[in-house]
């Protein structure tokens, strides 16, 4: 009987092993390296960090998570071959993926196939069928550009500016978003200038804005052509002041060396987290923040925010569809109302994949090297 | 603005940036000259200006002059290293040209990685080296520091012609340029020339690199839009002319400085291989090159 009861037990043990062995794979997509390291780098790390505490406590649906991490070098084809490998090889359960808008575009329709749900922070696909298994922890690209507008309309005179912009997609959309809403602000844009990421120098965009009457640029676009924007303004004599998209704060703090106030730029809540009321966003920053700057110390919390967000949405997602099956958890991705991240409030549906649907960003300045809430 | 000035502004701006694809394709003629190589790591040169002046700057917090000095001497050691451990081998194996540049394709990917792991990702910039305000003549606006880049462009510019003209060394790189084999046959040290030559365009990159950082910024992956602009610069005026390799470069930056006014910046890139392309077709010598007969 002995015999048969440790005979059992090993059973037991050989076919429950793999079951408690097999962990929730997260795939990541990003560019470690070009134009979008600094943010993807940051969104990993985050995604890593949320990984790590949620694996503190037991992990997604009783499985321990393991993130695969794939640098994409921030082009689209390369994106591709980083998706097609995690699907293939490692069979990830879902991805969690940088801002390479491009890359997560081109992987969409076979991620898709696959039926495997995305978590961007990029802006999302096009097409129903791509778009249905994509949700953003990026705010919708019409709030960086509203917040901006405000700002033009209520604490200023001008009533003309540039747009300066990048050729990624997400770019593009927040161009035209401007474009379309300027009006409503009582604001014109005088023009529309791209430039790419590797430009010597914006000088000729800027001459040309200024000539079209532009007396503020608002630049869209990521990593060191806000410097090289800077430099080109003060070169040219022109005392307009910049507004940027979100980006990290440490890339702003030698821009401000040049521009000093006339530099503003799109903030999240956890780069201006001292400046936050206590309330729910002030403990979710906290859960956030505090192992973050245990480990990173003052490197910029916003990508990572966004990854961290990600990973407790799908453990959230994952928790109500009672599965980590994917189409049970895209399927409850949509069900998630006021989750309370910490780059906002979310609240999905079938029709919005860009969980955040209240602006949570606010306009801010550097001063004395702290990023702080414009009034 | 009246469009006339404006067009003068764009001119004045575009040749700021020619200037440095020129420098960048004095670089690539030095090495070509002794060595019959197209240095394809010549960008990490001008990368490395940069990057090494700001690290040296800002986390040593050494003078600026002092800085850019470290970087200077920083790119030779990479550029004789390149020759000594890369070329050199490959050159005594009777390696192929075609092997030999993209040998040198890959140092420039390994000083781009090992950069990025050293200083990181994050973008970089120097403050102006002359510091006043923008120069307004007229309605023409001229930054200081690209006023600056034109100086000492010149500089060296006339410098190397010096150099070549008047020195033994540049005399015997000349000859090599004409003819390696008939300069080892009259005794000049042919292989001990392509390592001057790899020092020389890698100070030249390194100069190109750290004036034009305190304009932009730099960071690890900005060598080889350099090191493009500056090869193509060197096609246009005739691979091999150090001279006509810096018009090159002023033709360059002021087509695209023009090409963005008229048709966007996306088009830039369009222009430049375009001009690029009818050279090739209709004076394949470039603008100073001579043709092979």
């Amino acid at each position: 009987m002995k015999t048969k009861l440790v005979l059992a037990a090993l059973l037991a043990a050989v076919i429950t092993a793999p079951a408690m062995a097999q962990t929730y794979k997260i795939g990541a997509s990003v560019g470690l390296s070009g134009y979008a390291a600094t943010t993807d780098t940051a969104w990993r790390d985050g995604v890593l960090m949320a990984a790590a505490a949620l694996n503190a406590k037991g992990g997604i649906g009783g499985r321990m998570i393991e993130v695969i991490v794939e640098d994409n070098r921030s082009e689209p084809q390369e994106a591709v071959t980083a998706y097609r490998k995690m699907l293939q090889s490692d069979k990830v359960d879902i991805f969690a993926s940088g801002c390479v808008s491009a890359g997560n575009f081109a992987a969409a329709a076979f991620v898709v196939r696959a039926q495997v749900p995305m978590m961007l922070c990029s802006i999302l696909p096009n097409p129903p069928d791509q778009v249905k298994w994509a949700f953003s922890t990026l705010p919708p690209p019409k709030f960086e550009v509203e917040t901006r507008l405000s700002y033009l309309k209520d604490s200023t005179q001008i009533r003309s500016f540039g747009i300066l912009h990048d050729p990624t997609p997400y770019a593009n959309l927040q161009a035209t978003i401007a474009e379309k809403e300027a009006a409503s602000y009582g604001l014109t844009v005088a023009g529309n200038e791209q430039y790419r990421q590797e430009d010597a120098d914006l000088g000729v965009q800027l001459g040309r804005l200024n000539a079209a009457g532009a007396r503020a640029i608002l630049k869209i676009g990521l990593g060191g052509t806000t410097l090289t924007t800077a430099k080109n303004l003060v070169a040219l004599g022109l005392d307009m002041p910049l507004l940027n998209s979100l980006d990290d704060v440490n890339l702003f703090r030698p821009v401000a060396d040049v521009l000093g106030p006339r530099f503003l730029f799109v903030a999240s809540p956890s780069q201006v987290f001292g400046a936050i009321p206590p309330g729910k966003l002030h403990d979710a920053l906290s859960e956030f923040l505090t192992p973050w700057r245990a480990k990173y110390g003052d490197r910029d919390p916003n990508w990572a925010s966004r990854g961290w967000d990600a990973v407790m949405l799908t453990a959230d997602a994952v928790k109500l569809a009672g599965s980590t099956e994917g189409g049970k958890v895209r399927d409850a991705m949509e069900k998630i109302q006021g989750f309370q991240g910490t780059t906002g409030v979310y609240s999905m549906s079938s029709d919005v994949h860009y969980g955040l649907t209240e602006n949570p960003l606010l306009l801010a300045r550097i001063v004395d090297g702290k990023a702080q809430i414009v009034k | 603005m009246p469009e006339a000035t404006l067009l003068l502004q764009f001119l004045v701006t575009g040749a700021g940036t020619g200037c440095v694809y020129g420098l960048v394709a004095i670089g690539f003629c030095v090495i070509y000259n002794a060595s019959g190589i197209v240095n394809f790591a010549q960008g990490s040169f001008v990368m490395l200006g940069g990057v090494v002046t700001y690290s040296l700057w800002h986390a040593l917090h050494l003078p600026l002059a002092v800085a850019a000095l470290g970087a200077i001497i920083v790119s030779v050691a990479l550029g004789v290293l390149t020759d000594l451990l890369v070329v050199r081998p490959l050159w005594h194996r009777r390696a192929t040209m075609f092997v030999m540049i993209l040998a040198t394709l890959a140092v420039q990917i390994v000083v781009e990685r090992l950069t990025l792991i050293v200083v990181g990702d994050a973008p970089m910039s120097l403050p102006p080296i002359l510091s006043r305000g923008p120069i307004h003549l007229g309605p023409i606006v001229l930054d200081t520091q690209v006023a600056f880049i034109f100086a000492v462009s010149l500089l060296l510019v006339a410098g190397l012609r010096l150099f070549f003209t008047r020195t033994a060394t540049g005399r015997a790189m000349r000859a090599c340029s004409i003819d390696r084999d008939a300069a080892a046959l009259l005794g000049i040290p042919v292989s001990r020339l392509v390592a001057v030559g790899f020092a020389l365009s890698a100070a030249i990159g390194a100069i190109a690199g750290i004036l034009v950082t305190p304009t932009q910024y730099t960071a690890y992956n900005l060598g080889v839009p350099f090191a493009i602009s500056g090869f193509i610069a060197a096609i246009l005026g005739g691979f091999g002319n150090p001279f006509g390799a810096f018009l090159g470069g002023l033709m360059l930056g002021i087509t695209q400085s023009l090409a963005t006014v008229a048709f966007g910046a996306g088009t830039r890139n369009v222009f430049s291989l375009a001009v690029l392309l009818i050279f090739l077709l209709l004076r394949p010598q470039g603008l100073l090159g001579t043709a092979k007969t």
